[in-house]
């Protein structure tokens, strides 16, 4: 193999990578940014949307279905809990969601687990994903590709989502000042469940695409929250951009650790994240020290 | 706490002394571990409860006396004692740096720093085979006697004994410390940092001692828990773990020491209860949870204190 080859392959490896992070942590960051909820149930949702996915692309025979359904059912999940228990909180400090999250999280958790069994279940990619393509004469995954496609996609959407649509805006203006754009006549609450929704949204859609990858199982929710925590954690709490580029440095750090260093690979990340808050306490597009 | 209280704790600890005497070994292994946790527990209230200091890492501490004791009493064939102080010692001095790098930051960046060496641990817990046992652990941990009479602190009982010892001097330091002025610092910080930076106190260096004397005796906890359980893992320095200590300290009630030994008993028996009841105790567990959240902001320990304070309203106002 050629040396140009492998950095190739490893590249696209490590965006596709990203891309899965970055469904992860864009939805983590927004909810941030909008309420100052930390989401630890997003791993679980994230699992959720797996799972969700599983039995749609089965019941249907359709992978396309299940990709856009899925995430869809677990948004309005999200934003359902939103409105009947995360809305009564608002009031609160930090730790009441915290607990509240955590519980939802384990409910979650256990849910999937009374409702799928705690076998690790295979999700096939689309028969017109499955195949193999060359890139300089390597092997490589379609899928993969098809991840990194995606990522883009879904990453510009959002950004124009947030830029240009009525809704974006109303986002960022309750992210700056929720009381003044409450003055102002903007529906407050219907914001905060709107974003929340597609926060979760977001995970499942992350969950659902790893699932043909990794396999829907139960342990993917408990690992995969601290790489989001370290993703907006990097970036900036709160900040679109800062997710992405937690996201890219993230599934770079990971891809590469784990064949250059495969001792120090699970350490890296956070040795990363530790440098980058010494320099930056509030993350590298944060406001906040 | 009021200082009618005060003969009640009293009351507690000598019921806890005499529980040997009453319960069965099962019980007793089971109310030792509820007070190993609820130290653990106690430790990360003096961050979380009264300075703000929310700690998302606080298994490191946990995990770092356990393994430290753990090595310490297979590897050296110290006397438990020794091993377990030894290990808490040890926990302390390694906060005093983990604290100075974690208060660089404040809020939510302070949480994900104290996640980050947590989770640092965790990673080399793992990797570190010849001191950790990688994935396996460590196995086989004895309690080796001491030579000046300790010996009777290695059996079943007298182990009981050494952490119950531990937690009332524990409660009895803390509840010392946050009487003192430093603790009245601390609640300023809790209450407003830049206020009590104004007064010329140099916060920092208190957050960096709070942190310190914190990890310590969570440390203290993880060191007892290893000769305890016999074993120490990486699911001790797991961020799950960390989670449920902040749980358990939010649902007994924060910044009151008591509450939080409570919350981990509470934790420790409805795990245990739930779990003989249904395969999806965990379902239930969340549950409970939530609902803490929506009706008791206060914890455990705010409900008793409210309804008692309630009666005695009722009786001064009552004919």
């Amino acid at each position: 193999m050629s040396t140009v080859a492998f950095l190739l392959t490893q590249v696209v490896n490590a965006l596709s990578q990203s891309a899965l992070l970055f469904f992860l942590g864009v939805g983590l960051t927004l909810i941030f940014g909008l309420m100052r909820i930390v989401n630890f149930a997003h791993g679980a949702l994230y699992m959720l949307g797996a799972f969700v996915g599983y039995s749609l692309s089965h019941w249907s025979g359709n992978f396309w279905i299940a990709l856009v359904v899925a995430p869809v059912l677990v948004g309005l999940f999200g934003a359902a809990f939103e409105f009947t228990i995360l809305r009564r909180l608002y009031r609160r400090d930090a730790p009441a969601f915290l607990m509240v999250t955590f519980g939802l999280a384990l409910v979650v958790g256990e849910a999937v687990r009374l409702t799928w069994g705690s076998d690790a279940l295979q999700v096939p990619a689309p028969p017109l994903l499955a195949d193999v393509i060359f890139l300089l004469d390597e092997p490589f995954p379609l899928y993969r590709l098809f991840l990194v496609a995606t990522g883009i996609v879904v990453a510009v959407a959002i950004w124009q989502f947030l830029e240009r649509s009525r809704l974006g805006l109303l986002i960022r203006a309750t992210s700056q000042n929720a009381d003044m754009a409450s003055a102002l006549g903007v529906d407050v609450k219907r914001v905060r469940s709107s974003v929340f929704g597609i926060g979760c949204g977001l995970a499942a859609l992350g969950g659902m695409l790893a699932a043909p990858l990794v396999t829907a199982s139960n342990g993917m929710a408990a690992t995969v929250i601290i790489d989001a925590f370290v993703i907006v954690i990097i970036g900036g709490m709160g900040s679109f951009l800062g997710s992405l580029i937690g996201a890219l440095l993230v599934g770079f750090v990971q891809v590469f650790g784990n064949y250059y260093l495969p001792d120090l690979a699970l350490a890296f990340m956070y040795l990363v994240m530790l440098a980058i808050l010494m320099v930056r306490p509030g993350g590298l597009l944060g406001k906040e020290a | 706490m009021s200082a009618a209280l005060r003969p009640l704790l009293i009351v507690v600890v000598l019921v806890l002394a005499l529980a040997p005497f009453g319960l069965p070994p099962f019980a007793m292994t089971l109310l030792t571990e509820a007070l190993i946790l609820g130290l653990f527990a106690m430790s990360l209230d003096l961050m979380f409860g009264y300075t703000r200091l929310v700690s998302f890492g606080h298994a490191a501490a946990y995990g770092l006396g356990a393994y430290a004791s753990g090595w310490l009493l297979l590897h050296t064939g110290m006397p438990l004692l020794f091993a377990v102080f030894g290990a808490a010692l040890l926990t302390g001095v390694v906060a005093i740096g983990i604290g100075w790098m974690c208060t660089l930051a404040t809020g939510v960046s302070f949480s994900m720093l104290t996640l980050a060496f947590a989770q640092l641990l965790y990673a080399i817990s793992f990797k570190w085979t010849s001191v950790t046992g990688g994935s396996d652990g460590l196995a086989g941990i004895p309690r080796t006697p001491g030579p000046f009479g300790f010996a009777a602190l290695t059996s079943k009982i007298g182990f009981y004994y050494l952490v119950l010892a531990c937690l009332v001097g524990a409660f009895l330091l803390c509840f010392a410390l946050v009487r003192s002025p430093f603790g009245a610092v601390l609640r300023g910080i809790r209450e407003n940092e830049a206020k009590t930076i104004a007064l010329g106190y140099n916060t920092r260096l208190y957050k960096i001692a709070v942190v310190a004397v914190a990890y310590a005796l969570g440390g203290l906890a993880g060191a007892l828990y290893a000769p305890f359980a016999g074993f120490a893992n990486t699911e001790l320095l797991f961020w799950l773990l960390s989670g449920q200590v902040l749980i358990m300290v939010i649902v007994g009630g924060s910044g009151t020491l008591v509450g939080p030994i409570l919350g981990a008993a509470f934790f420790m028996l409805m795990e245990h209860q739930l779990s003989s009841w249904t395969e999806a105790w965990a379902l239930y567990f969340g549950l409970i949870f939530i609902a803490f959240v929506l009706f008791a902001p206060q914890g455990i320990w705010g409900l008793a204190t409210g309804r008692l304070q309630m009666g005695r309203l009722r009786r001064a106002s009552g004919p």
